[in-house]
């Protein structure tokens, strides 16, 4: 317990930035909601030929998962708060729009007789009568709007949002309980209050009440300063020049990203450290992307300047071209398609090769005599995969395993990584599609099945940068440059191993490495508390 | 003077008409109650002279003016209206639902609270007890006492109301009938009152118009209406409670009054040709 004390006192003031972050991204999306909900939920009801429409949009908005939702909106809006803002905001319009519309079709048609009756004008009817019946029920759906958003907000993470959400995947992607809970403790606290809170407002609203109207005052007043104040900082975070914008190639500062999962973070880890011991760039780390997708767009849209990708997946997913087995084939390729039709420039590789591994319990192997993943294809009907749900679609993942191997499992589950390799140690699954330079491989004593006939296309990692930033400032390959080769598959490994199994962070076990590599001018050592 | 000429309305493009050629004149000060039963077109006459309806054909008038050329809002603010469900406010207080057209005119509050007080008083609620009560907590007699205080409270000329005790038990009913009473003579309002209960029309009405199936039937008043009853639907209506009353002198061991026995002769002839005589 003390070390879970000092766990969470050592991130103290990560911790408040995250739940500031994290309440900001839950207040406006739901204040958004209410300025546009309220007024549509009135219209629905003035207007039924729209209500049916509206009320299914707003319902299927409401269906569509949101990572779908977050990664759709991405080209448009990029990453970071501005997709998620938006996402948070349309799910949070159906609780609200369909509340005020119930509310509004809930008072008695004799209220609205009389009132129409002794002369209310439409607006005195709505403001007099109208909302004030419905506020209970409205004010219900904001409560469950808000809830809804705390929790969806932990998803924002992704795509770069920040919040408590990254917490949560970074400890998903480390491997790391401790930090899980570090998100999802105070969320659920977070949605906790909120509904609390909400809930007195709600209950002190219902009409005919009595002394309830100091109450109803003094909560209404507390949520709006709230809102305002979250208003005037996300404001004044906004209109910083150098949060968003693609300012990255002039401004001196240099925006690393990275996917999220372990090697990514080592990777980055790795190129900032360099750039900022032999620069005077400052960088900012943008890692625990939620994929592909997500950090091509934001290369793309200049809001990072360079991530580490694997040529295999440029090859297969960013150009969307057959696999092939040769790696300096590859990486040519890669190079030169990426440099005609994004300009963007594939630096020296890194030296491993983190290519799809299909990975089986070491006591397994053993016991069934598998050393190939020929081996495997008498026994496939009756065994159970643990897959990624990029490995299930990709063409260089089990559908082409299929075909060249002849290979089919009894039956696939769809995993995150994250999870993937404690389900194959324990037995839930029987073979997983692995990477084969993570570290749990050794960890939890698992075993590689060769790939005799060459089907992984290579994976070579090495960092993609734009063009413009690296002409904009030429010291950068010059301090990437001694990372060239540097690590194999088995220091890879190991630095994986360290950072899963160690539980150390990213940052120190890259700094580790780059002081044994004596590749490190001394001062960067001062800026390494509070990353983690 | 509220005066319907001609009025005709159809809610189906004219397909049918739920109010057909009616002509009413209502005098100043006079009450007169529109009594019929449901479907026969009362309740959209009355709605049309406030303007929560509009007529298919035909004029209303106010004074010498075409409601057409009021202003509804104003129009409604000038007259009372009060309706069976009443359709208090709940989230306000009873001084609040009394003074609320006040509110809508725009008039300070101090000045709403003590017109609230005054009308609570007229109505027979101590202003001190029931003004700041909600009016989930009054019954359904003191709520609609509520109800007539607000329609009383921009002192209108005009008071429309709508079967405001219908859904009362007896004795209620009763006593808020003979206040309404009292309130008439003494505020000598002009009042149209929408009833299907003969004996309420009896007692609140100067006069009183019987509506058939969206026609008027007859206008006149009670003892006019009791005795020559104009067509064989008006006498029907009026037999239910004369044998009513026949019943009660019976028990009573008392003379029927010759007036009652001349409504409760049997008809000569099969009906169809009888109606006609009584009508001359």
């Amino acid at each position: 317990m003390t070390g879970w004390a000092q766990f969470v006192e050592s991130r103290g003031a990560v911790l408040e930035a995250r739940v500031m972050q994290h309440i900001i991204l839950t207040a406006i999306p739901t204040g958004i909601a209410i300025l546009v909900g309220v007024p549509l939920g009135i219209w629905i009801w003035r207007n039924p030929r729209a209500r049916s429409g509206v009320l299914s949009v707003t319902g299927v908005v409401q269906t569509i998962p949101s990572l779908a939702l977050l990664t759709f909106l991405l080209p448009f809006l990029g990453i970071g708060y501005r997709p998620a803002i938006v996402a948070l905001t349309l799910y949070a319009l159906l609780p609200i729009v369909r509340n005020t519309y119930t509310g509004l079709a809930g008072i008695h048609p004799s209220t609205l007789e009389a009132a129409d009756g002794v002369g209310f004008s439409r607006y005195q009817r709505l403001r007099i009568v109208e909302i004030p019946l419905a506020l209970p029920v409205i004010v219900a759906g904001i409560r469950t709007a808000a809830v809804i958003s705390v929790g969806i907000a932990t998803l924002a993470a992704f795509i770069g949002a920040g919040g408590l959400g990254d917490f949560i995947n970074r400890g998903l992607s480390l491997d790391n309980t401790r930090l899980v809970l570090l998100g999802a403790i105070p969320a659920a606290i977070l949605a906790l209050v909120i509904d609390a809170g909400i809930g007195i407002l709600e209950e002190a609203l219902r009409p005919g009440r009595k002394s309830s109207r100091l109450w109803v005052r003094l909560m209404t007043f507390t949520i709006v300063v709230l809102l305002l104040g979250d208003g005037l900082i996300w404001a004044a975070r906004a209109s910083r020049p150098a949060a968003p914008a693609p300012a990255g190639a002039t401004s001196g500062v240099i925006r690393i990203g990275g996917k999220n999962f372990t090697e990514q973070f080592i990777l980055g880890e790795l190129m900032a450290q360099m750039i900022e011991s032999h620069t005077h760039l400052k960088v900012v780390r943008k890692f625990d992307l939620g994929g592909t997708v997500i950090c091509q767009q934001a290369l793309l849209n200049g809001q990072i300047d360079m991530y580490p990708e694997y040529t295999g997946t440029a090859l297969t997913t960013v150009l969307k071209k057959p696999v092939i087995p040769d790696p300096d084939q590859v990486y040519k390729m890669v190079q030169k398609d990426y440099e005609q039709r994004f300009g963007l420039e594939w630096l020296p590789p890194f030296g491993f090769n983190n290519t799809y591994a299909l990975t089986v319990r070491d006591k397994s192997a053993q016991k069934y005599h598998w050393v190939t993943i020929d081996d495997l294809v008498p026994t496939a009907g009756s065994l159970k995969a643990g897959f990624t749900a990029e490995f299930l679609e990709r063409k260089d993942g089990y559908p082409g395993l299929k075909r060249v191997y002849g290979l089919k499992f009894a039956r696939t589950v769809d995993m995150d990584p994250a999870i993937m390799y404690h389900a194959l140690a324990q037995g839930d699954v029987d073979v997983i599609s692995a990477f084969s330079t993570d570290g749990r491989i050794q960890a939890y004593h698992l075993r590689v099945l060769k790939d005799d006939k060459g089907f992984f296309p290579p994976y070579q990692a090495a960092p993609v940068a734009r063009i413009s930033v690296l002409k904009a400032h030429p010291e950068l390959k010059t301090a990437l440059a001694p990372l060239s080769g540097i690590l194999t598959d088995r220091i890879m490994r190991q630095l994986n191993y360290e950072v899963d199994q160690e539980k150390r962070s990213p940052a120190a076990v890259a700094h580790d490495f780059l002081l044994k590599r004596h590749l490190l001018q001394a001062r960067v050592a001062s800026n390494l508390r509070g990353t983690d | 003077m509220i005066a319907l000429n001609n009025v005709w309305k159809s809610m189906d493009q004219g397909a049918t008409y739920v109010v057909q050629d009616v002509n009413l004149k209502i005098e100043e000060g006079e009450t007169l109650v529109l009594l019929g039963s449901s479907g026969s077109g009362k309740t959209t006459t009355l709605r049309m002279i406030n303007r929560l309806i509009e007529p298919t054909r035909g004029v209303i008038t106010l004074g010498d003016r075409d409601i057409q050329d009021i202003d509804p809002i104003e129009l409604r603010r000038s007259m009372g209206y009060v309706i069976q469900d009443v359709g208090l406010f709940d989230h306000l207080t009873v001084s609040e639902n009394v003074s609320i057209v006040l509110r809508l005119m725009g008039k300070p509050a101090g000045q709403r609270r003590m017109r609230a007080a005054e009308l609570l008083e007229m109505v027979g609620l101590k202003p001190d007890v029931y003004s700041r009560r909600y009016p989930a907590e009054l019954s359904g007699g003191q709520q609609q006492r509520v109800g007539v205080a607000r329609a009383l409270a921009a002192d209108p000329l005009y008071l429309l109301m709508d079967e405001p005790f219908g859904a009362l038990d007896a004795v209620s009913r009763d006593t808020i009938q003979q206040e309404l009473l009292r309130l008439k003579s003494a505020l000598r309002k002009t009042i149209v009152f929408v009833t299907h209960d003969i004996f309420e029309a009896l007692t609140l009405g100067d006069r009183i118009a019987v509506l058939h199936q969206g026609r008027v039937q007859q206008v006149g008043a009670p003892r006019d209406i009791i005795r020559k009853p104009a067509t064989p639907f008006v006498k029907e209506l009026l037999e239910k409670p004369s044998r009513q009353i026949e019943t009660y002198c019976l028990k009573a061991g008392q003379d029927i009054p010759p007036w009652l026995q001349e409504t409760l002769e049997p008809d000569p002839a099969p009906s169809g040709a009888a109606p006609a005589e009584l009508s001359r």
